[in-house]
């Protein structure tokens, strides 16, 4: 490593460029439907004029600026605006309904920033060996990563366990319809072109998501959040000593971000809810998740961002993209000439650098920017009459899901997933399960089917789905959550009998 | 509002068809959307991006790339019809998909609703192995298939693909059976390969020259060898009659006027004519192609016929 | 509608209906996968549709048993949710005819109706019609001409 690579990222073009990218990218992150990969894509074009440096620069603080701008709408709107903060919802928009939203955005950012650098950190020094763990990752890996992800319906349908299972299923179901990825039958379309396509996750996130809230909010008079009646101090500072406080759970949920960020069938959302369910796991009594919990959106937003830096590992070691804008960035790259592989991080390779310090410098610049944008924004959606709130949200949701692949087609089954998701969360059947079915669906069903497919050829069936050191150690988990909450629920019982004893 | 667009439409169509005639100089007067049925990172987006900075340095107007997946494809290519059809919209089409998906079911689009303009590259079927593979010839794992019947596993893309296709005709010439192992994707498909999840890859040529040193091609599906892998032979060299892989082009809308296809048409076929482009396209792992709208119809007519005859030989299509 | 119930005497008719709903899906992918000519293509459908009738039918039978009263549409007024549904679903059926922005006006005004619950007159009507129209020009021009999404 040399230290003049900082000094290139550290010109002044480069600065301004990253300041650019990363108001441009919280922006665009904060409207649902519009996500990293398009807001990279549209500006490509525009980077072939640049020197490859400063091109790579502006990308990468777009696509960080862009996670964590999806924070936002998850906890104003409870509405994730990538997949990457749906976990973000679960205690960011209860937090934003109490009163605490300009709390909420404020740790979201120190979260993000904190996961930014510990994913970049990672990318910086431990690159080579790290993108292994993507080549470690099999078809059966992927099979019981996404089985674990399921397991988190149980712990996280906090009324009725037997109705999450229930919608997960529903997901996985809704995950088929359209054009089978690997197979080549048509599913669940009963002739219907408007299906052919499958149901479009980030489409359905803001169905199931976004227009539950606007069907509350028109039914009855009352303001969509608390207002505090007295100006309150900045919470700058309150922010940040929650931070302080939760530093291992943000170090952890970073570190876990950075891993699930390296493997490439996986991405930010899987990374977001395993982060959320560790701290889960490991709240102290007395915490609450799910009903606005601060740790539960620190460990979503740590992790979430700590994909970016992870996500670039196999981009730039193997030249496999770890996340969709990863791959709009890799052919930004091979267009300029640069090749990757692992010689880009030998001696050579100072465009990596400048780029990696480029990536600091961006996270670090979303400290003030962030907080400042998510003060305006919280203001915003706070002060706007709820007469305007409504329409206007609803034609970003429209807009919104057309521009993810300019298909009226998606927009349709957004509305009608979102009436059906109010009626279904009217009776117990929450929005979350349903989306981790589908969002988990695909990568279950291919992993289970490529896992078979080489397991009979090679004749170790068993062997294939349990013999496997990293598949073992993933079902393990899986149970480990599965049981966890069982344990705890008993200790509570237990604790609040022995208080009562000696209370007598 | 209907009339008025069909007013303005016709304008453009006369006035383009008049430019035409002067010789082109006014086409393209506006950014031309340029759309990828596929999500980013594949080879189809690759080399439209390869596009793109020639076509602005040239023709002065931005190439847009946007990208609407789904279907393996079949999401965009149902709606390119209703797409404007003043030629400032195009969309990537892919061989064989265009072919075997409406061929096999019905996807919203038949072949002949896909009004192909110009035929840029094409990616050559190759086999991929690492480069610690105790394969080092593709005799090696022709024997290794005879010997164990079906163990050889082999990652691809997805299925009645370009890859999937070459797996069942390649083992048919050869006498044998291996095992294929649909991915999501070159991109997925290579890392399980590169994780020795499988035993070789059906890849491209693309993937030798993206994965360098980390992999070996024991064979490519080329009338002559690449020029970037003068070791590697070609599958004719090694006595299989196997050219081809998947081929990549450009289509618009079925009512656009004979002058703006033209006129696309020549002007991709500029850019595929300059070095710079050819060059970068062939560093890539790519095999340049050059079918205009002209000859497009006897290219698309045989391509068909092959793909047709060969899915129905492997039962992928009645 | 379901308000004019008194909670007491209701059974949750609402998770009956669903979870039998639920149950009628799972069959009908049941029927669909016969239909699939790769094996690898029906496993996983099939797996999950058994899952989801099995689940429902839990899901049934602890209905019976332990009804949950609390379950409802709530209070509210029906027309105004009624009409936000309506008037986005209506604007998208109309786009591909009118175009983007009449369409979506549409869906503005049709939420805007809904979301008012203070009453109207001519000063207030004027003054979000007028914001209205600045914010969907303005996404308009980001979407369009910054982001270059072709919309209809």
């Amino acid at each position: 490593m040399d230290f003049s690579n900082l000094a290139n990222a550290l010109t002044f073009a480069n600065l301004a460029l990253a300041l650019f990218g990363v108001i441009a990218g919280t922006v665009i992150g904060s409207i649902p439907g519009l996500s990293a990969t398009m807001a990279v894509a549209v500006l490509v074009p525009i980077t072939f004029a640049m020197a490859p440096a400063s091109a790579l620069i502006m990308l990468g603080a777009i696509y960080t600026g862009a996670i964590y701008g999806g924070a936002y709408s998850a906890i104003l709107l409870n509405t994730p605006g990538t997949p990457s903060a749906i976990a973000t919802t679960f205690d960011g928009y209860p937090m934003a309904k109490r009163g605490d939203g300009d709390l909420a955005v404020a740790i979201a950012c120190y979260a993000s920033v904190t996961g930014g650098m510990i994913g970049a950190l990672a990318l910086l020094l431990l690159a080579p060996p790290l993108s292994q763990v993507a080549l470690a990752f099999g078809p059966v890996e992927y099979l019981w990563l996404s089985i674990f992800g399921l397991s988190l319906i149980a712990s996280l349908s906090t009324g009725n366990v037997l109705k999450g299972l229930t919608g997960g299923a529903l997901g996985l179901l809704l995950s088929c319809v359209g054009v089978a990825e690997i197979s080549a039958d048509i599913r669940l379309t009963f002739g219907s072109s408007t299906l052919i396509g499958g149901i479009e996750v980030v489409g359905a996130l803001i169905g199931l998501y976004c227009i539950p809230v606007l069907i509350d909010l028109v039914a009855t008079p009352e303001r969509h959040l608390k207002v505090e009646e007295e100006v309150r101090a900045v919470r700058f500072r309150e922010g940040a000593r929650i931070a302080w406080g939760s530093r291992f759970n943000l170090i952890r949920s970073s570190v876990i971000g950075t891993v699930i960020g390296i493997l490439p069938g996986a991405g930010g959302s899987v990374a977001g809810l395993v982060a959320y369910s560790e701290a889960k796991r490991t709240a102290k009594p007395g915490q609450k998740f799910g009903e606005g919990e601060p740790d539960g959106i620190m460990a979503t937003e740590s992790a979430n961002n700590a994909t970016v830096g992870g996500g670039f590992i196999p981009t730039l070691v193997l030249g496999i993209p770890g996340t969709p804008p990863d791959a709009v960035i890799l052919g930004a790259l091979l267009v300029q000439g640069v090749r990757t592989g692992p010689a880009l991080f030998d001696g050579g390779g100072s465009i990596v650098y400048t780029f990696i310090f480029g990536l600091f410098i961006a996270t670090i610049l979303m400290l003030p920017t962030g907080l400042l944008i998510g003060r305006y924004a919280y203001k915003t959606i706070v002060t706007i009459p709820k007469t305007i709130l409504v329409p206007a949200v609803g034609f970003m949701t429209i807009i919104g899901t057309f521009a993810i692949r300019n298909s009226i087609s998606d927009v349709i089954i957004m509305i009608t997933l979102g009436a059906i998701g109010w009626v279904l969360s009217r009776f117990g059947f929450a929005a979350s399960p349903i989306v981790l079915g589908l969002i988990l669906g695909p990568i279950a069903e291919q992993g289970f089917v490529q896992a078979w497919i080489i397991g009979e050829a090679t004749g170790n069936l068993t062997g294939m789905f349990f013999g496997r050191p990293i598949s073992l150690a993933i079902i393990a988990f899986t149970i480990l959550s599965l049981l966890y909450p069982l344990v705890q629920s008993r200790r509570a019982k237990r604790l609040i009998k022995m208080q009562a004893g000696s209370n007598d | 509002m209907l009339n008025l667009r069909t007013v303005k439409t016709v304008a453009i169509a006369s006035a383009l068809s008049l430019a035409a005639a002067a010789g082109a100089l006014a086409f393209p007067d506006k950014p031309i959307d340029y759309i990828i049925p596929f999500g980013p990172g594949g080879e189809s987006d690759i080399s439209a991006r390869f596009q793109q900075p020639f076509f602005k340095d040239k023709f002065d107007q931005d190439l847009v790339v946007s990208y609407k997946p789904g279907g393996g494809g079949a999401v965009g290519w149902a709606q390119l019809n209703s797409m404007a059809t003043d030629g400032h919209t195009i969309m990537g089409i892919n061989l064989p998909h265009i072919v075997i998906k409406p061929a096999q079911k019905d996807v919203g689009f038949t072949t002949g609703d896909i009004n192909a303009f110009y035929m840029f590259h094409y990616t050559p079927d190759a086999v991929v192995v690492t480069a610690d593979s105790p394969y080092q010839t593709l005799a090696d794992l022709v024997e290794d298939a005879k010997a164990n019947p079906a163990s050889v596993t082999m990652s691809g893309s997805g299925k009645a693909t370009a890859n999937h296709l070459a797996q069942i005709r390649f083992d048919k010439m050869a006498g044998i059976q291996t095992t294929y192992v649909p991915f999501k994707g070159t991109g997925a498909s290579t890392t399980a390969n590169l994780g020795k999840q499988v035993k070789a890859q059906w890849g491209y040529t693309t993937v030798g020259a993206a994965q360098g040193d980390a992999v070996r091609l024991l064979a490519v599906a080329m009338e002559e060898r690449h020029p970037l892998f003068p070791d590697v032979p070609t599958f004719k060299e090694l006595g299989y009659d196997m050219v081809g892989g998947a081929y990549r082009g450009m289509a618009v809308p079925k009512d656009t006027p004979a002058e703006t296809v033209k006129a696309l048409s020549d002007a991709f076929g500029e850019i595929n004519a300059d070095e710079a482009f050819r060059k970068q396209m062939l560093d890539g792992g790519f095999a340049l192609l050059d079918i205009d709208a002209a000859g497009m119809a006897d290219f698309m007519k045989a391509r068909s016929d092959e793909y047709l005859q060969a899915a129905k030989e492997a039962g992928l299509i009645e | 509608m379901t308000d004019a119930v008194p909670a007491k005497s209701r059974k949750d008719i609402g998770t009956l209906v669903i979870a039998s709903l639920l149950v009628a899906i799972g069959l009908l992918t049941l029927y669909d996968t016969t239909g699939y000519s790769d094996s690898d293509s029906i496993v996983f459908p099939t797996f999950v549709a058994y899952a989801l009738i099995l689940g429902s039918l839990t899901v049934i039978i602890h209905c019976w048993l332990r009804p949950n009263p609390e379950l409802g549409f709530g209070t509210g007024d029906w027309w105004r949710r009624l009409l936000l549904v309506a008037s986005m679903i209506v604007a998208c059926l109309v786009m591909p005819f009118s175009g983007f922005l009449p369409a979506t006006a549409i869906a503005f005004a049709g939420s805007l109706v809904a979301a008012r619950h203070e009453g109207w007159d001519v000063k207030s009507a004027l003054v979000f019609a007028l914001s209205g129209a600045v914010i969907m020009a303005g996404f308009y021009v980001l979407f369009r001409f910054a982001l270059s999404v072709p919309l209809p």
